[in-house]
């Protein structure tokens, strides 16, 4: 997407490290990027992928410890105050608010921090509302909402101000389907009406894909790739094969050895005895050979069919595993 | 944009939080019982040891008891206001969303303490008050405190000069609870205990060993009990312009400190990454 | 019960810096109202200054770390689980109280040094009278902890303003520094019948009795008796109250809900 107005957001080798016991761990090491204006864009990747901490450093919750990022040409390092005044952000873990006050007061006294009159507060907040379905529990306590009604007031607060760039981190976890899609379907108009700037740091590949112009892929602080989400899934050529696999196996190593085959990840479902396994394979000679490969070890192979790929599959081929085994080693 | 906003704000946010949970009346009240029932115990020690040591009962040193113990209460239940709003915040995940305003944190904390400092002084006068008579009526003697319109004038005085200086405290006990994340809760005790051995509110500073009197002379909240003694009591009333001054120059030497190492905490929480760190 | 008070221990001890931060309220407020006794020449009272910053300790434990618990636990989403589990809340709180005790005692000593250090108080003491006075004031302060605990569960983020108001209201009632019952005490026949109510009370006047005018445990047993008996009908309250608190809480929904 060519735009040739200042980017909202660019960042150059920005670098975080947090002191640790032993070696310091490294949070973003080297991440380069670069935003445009009015665009919807996602950070995608498991826990403990750096996303979050990207989104603390350029909204000015953090320092990098190396590299510099810019926010609607605000240096985040050195001039803070200038980022802050047009940015916002909201986090869906926390659904962040005083319980002791309603819904209502809560945006209001948001507000006042920005130093917006009452009347345009007023007016926002009753818009914001509308919006995101809120206006029948805006004088209830916050303590007193429903999960999904906490959350829409935590994405309101990030919108009174009319930020130039929102930085969103996971804002639909757990929630039910209906709420998450009448958030992204604000999120995308926020976008689209009034070019707005939103970061969506996320590991649901549903939803980057549902409402990002781009996304990033990041593990292990880097960003492995980044493109549209079309041109991301364009980019492992041959569409994925799916195997249903009995009797049911944990792991299945002798599919690294498959040429062609550029990573997998496998699901076990006890009550059927299967285990499902998704392999990225370059061609169909490659998709053949793995069927083969798993054959050769004394498994049944109950079904098998080609999909359409996923980012997370982009992600599979990019590290040689899903995220739910990057997550697993990250523990380990 | 204005810098009023936040603090209003911010201020009406610290009511809220503080008297808000019941009626006003009943929640004033009830936060006017702790400085009442802290004076009496002071007041008490006085009655009791005079009459029953080597001293003597005076109703003068009665008095001069009764108005420190009202007024140490006082500053210690509104300077460290900036450390419940922090810790608070940080529990409720506000924190962060205050602190990436464009005035962020050190506007939230002065409307918190400013609100904080309202209150108090409502109840600490009110506590002072009642104390008055029910000691007045148990020990049978007049207590020699002077309330008129230029009394009262003179007191106000003292207790809006002491601001610079609490909010200086409260802004240093501030940049610990950005900073740390535990323990925090616990310092409101320190400095409730520290004020009542050094700030005068007791027993004169000239007890204490050199150089620590010296020292506890000169710190704001000395100067302003001992301006509150000369605004209430006929006996003291010479000290006053002394004190209010010595109060406001301590004050905001103490306000200019407390900025700084707040701003200084709040740089290296943002280099830490534990702004937005949960509590312990 | 052991396991609750082992979690309140292993907090305390495993951050050895607790004990600094638990001892400041009391070490300074027993210091100053020492130093208040002594300036007005009434150097033999001092004694009674160190005591009352001992007192404070336990006094401050039970407010903020008994009675108020629970309720916390109900905003972290622990009190279900408590609920839910085949343990006996009754067990939970004595466990709590037992580590809760364990763990002020070195506050307690701290003020006692200090308070030693600087003043040297002038004691008369019967050392068996003082030991079992103060167990049996213990007793009886931490199941009135207990029993405000129950009290504490129905009222939520307003339970901080209870504690406050509560807490020096308590202290001034029960003598902490000063004799509150009897001929030298400053109050009226009545009030003293209300403070009389209050365990601290009567646990403050008989460890007076027993540290600095050598009475025997023969000579405080009639308070010894009633500090026992308030001890025993505390705990049982407590356990009353928490149940019915529990019938309500399942009734109206309110167990799980949490207001920060």
């Amino acid at each position: 997407m060519k735009d040739d107005r200042m980017p909202s957001v660019e960042a150059n080798e920005l670098r975080r490290e947090f002191k640790a016991k032993g070696a310091p761990v490294v949070a973003l090491d080297g991440v380069s990027l670069r935003v445009g204006q009015g665009e919807v864009f996602g950070v995608l990747g498991p826990n403990g992928a750096g996303k979050t901490t990207m989104i603390r450093i350029l909204s000015t919750l953090l320092l990098p410890t190396g590299g510099w990022a810019k926010v609607m040409g605000f240096d985040v390092e050195h001039e803070p105050e200038k980022v802050r005044r047009v940015i916002n952000m909201a986090s869906g873990a926390e659904k962040a608010g005083y319980d002791f006050i309603s819904a209502k007061r809560n945006l209001w006294f948001f507000s006042q921090l920005y130093g917006i009159p009452n009347d345009k507060a007023e007016r926002k907040i009753s818009e914001l509302s509308e919006l995101l379905g809120l206006t029948k529990y805006l004088d209830r306590k916050f303590y007193a909402l429903s999960t999904g009604y906490r959350q829409r007031a935590t994405i309101a607060r990030a919108f009174i101000n009319d930020p130039k760039v929102v930085f969103l981190d996971e804002p639909t976890i757990g929630l039910d389907v209906m709420t998450a899609r009448s958030i992204r379907e604000f999120l995308l108009g926020e976008a689209r009406r009034n070019g707005r700037t939103i970061i969506v740091a996320s590991h649901n590949m549903a939803e980057v894909d549902a409402i990002c112009d781009r996304v990033a892929i990041v593990d292990r602080g880097k960003i492995l790739a980044e493109g549209t989400p079309e041109e991301l899934k364009r980019s492992l050529g041959a569409p994925a094969l799916v195997l249903e696999v009995s009797p049911p196996q944990a792991a299945f190593e002798m599919l690294a050895k498959v040429p062609g085959v550029k990573g997998f990840t496998s699901s076990t479902e006890e009550e059927r005895g299967l285990t499902t396994v998704e392999a990225v394979v370059e061609d169909d000679a490659a998709a053949r050979g793995a069927e083969e490969a798993i054959r050769k070890e004394g498994f049944k192979i109950v079904a098998s069919w080609r999909k359409q790929a996923t980012l997370e599959e982009v992600f599979v081929a990019l590290v040689g595993q899903g995220f739910k085994e990057r997550e697993g080693e990250d523990v380990a | 944009m204005t810098s009023l906003r936040p603090i209003l704000a911010s201020a009406w946010m610290g009511i809220q939080h503080d008297i808000a949970w019941t009626t006003p009346a009943l929640s004033v009240s009830l936060r006017a019982v702790a400085p009442f029932a802290s004076a009496m115990t002071v007041s008490i020690i006085y009655w009791f040891g005079t009459t029953n040591g080597a001293g003597l009962f005076v109703p003068a040193g009665l008095a001069f008891v009764l108005i420190g113990s009202t007024l140490y209460a006082h500053v210690a239940s509104y300077a460290w206001v900036p450390t419940v709003a922090i810790a608070e915040g940080k529990n409720l995940s506000v924190f962060p969303h205050i602190y990436i305003t464009s005035r962020s944190t050190a506007f939230y904390t002065a409307g918190r303490l400013l609100s904080a400092f309202v209150i108090s002084a409502i109840t600490s006068l009110a506590a002072l008050a009642v104390a008055y008579y029910v000691l007045g009526s148990f020990f049978g003697t007049q207590i020699p405190i002077v309330v008129n319109p230029w009394s009262a004038l003179l007191l106000a005085a003292a207790l809006v000069v002491n601001i610079p200086g609490a909010l200086g405290l409260g802004y240093l006990l501030g940049a610990y609870s950005l900073y740390a994340s535990k323990f925090e809760w616990s310092l409101p005790g320190y400095v409730a205990g520290l004020l009542m051995v050094f700030s005068g509110a007791l027993f004169p500073t000239t007890i204490l060993p050199w150089p620590i009197s010296v020292a506890a002379y000169y710190l704001p909240f000395t100067q302003f009990i001992t301006a509150a003694r000369g605004a209430l009591l006929p006996s003291s009333s010479t000290g006053y312009a002394s004190a209010m001054g010595l109060c406001l120059a301590g004050g905001v030497c103490l306000l200019a400190l407390g900025l700084f190492v707040y701003f200084a905490a709040e740089k290296k929480a943002r280099k830490d990454g534990v702004i937005d760190r949960r509590l312990a | 019960m052991v396991a609750r008070a082992l979690v309140r221990l292993w907090s305390i001890f495993g951050e050895p810096l607790w004990v600094v931060v638990n001892m400041g309220f009391p070490v300074l407020s027993s210091l100053a109202m020492a130093i208040l006794y002594f300036s007005i020449g009434a150097i033999s009272y001092v004694g009674f200054a160190v005591l009352g910053g001992v007192m404070i300790s336990f006094w401050g434990n039970v407010l903020w770390s008994m009675a108020s618990q629970f309720n916390w636990d109900k905003q972290e989403g622990l009190f279900e689980i408590y609920l839910t589990s085949p343990a006996s809340i009754t067990a939970i709180l004595v466990g709590m109280s037992v580590g809760g005790i364990i763990a002020t005692v070195p506050s307690a000593i701290i003020v006692v040094a200090i308070g030693w250090a600087i003043f040297h108080p002038v004691v008369s003491a019967s050392w068996g009278g003082v030991a079992v006075t103060f167990g049996l004031t213990l007793a009886s302060l931490y199941a009135m902890g207990m029993a405000l605990s129950s009290l504490y569960l129905a009222y939520g983020r307003q339970a901080e303003s209870l504690n406050e108001v509560l807490q020096e209201p308590v202290s001034m009632l029960s003598g902490l520094y000063f004799p509150s019952l009897g001929s030298a005490s400053p109050f009226p026949l009545a009030l003293q019948a209300v403070a009389s109510l209050i365990p601290l009370t009567i646990g403050m006047d008989a460890l007076r009795k027993t540290l600095f005018y050598d009475n025997n445990i023969g000579q405080v047993a009639p308070d010894l008796v009633v500090l026992a008996v308030m001890a025993v009908v505390l705990l049982y309250l407590s356990k009353f109250a928490l149940k019915w608190l529990e019938h309500m809480g399942r009734r109206d929904g309110t167990i799980a809900v949490r207001i920060r």
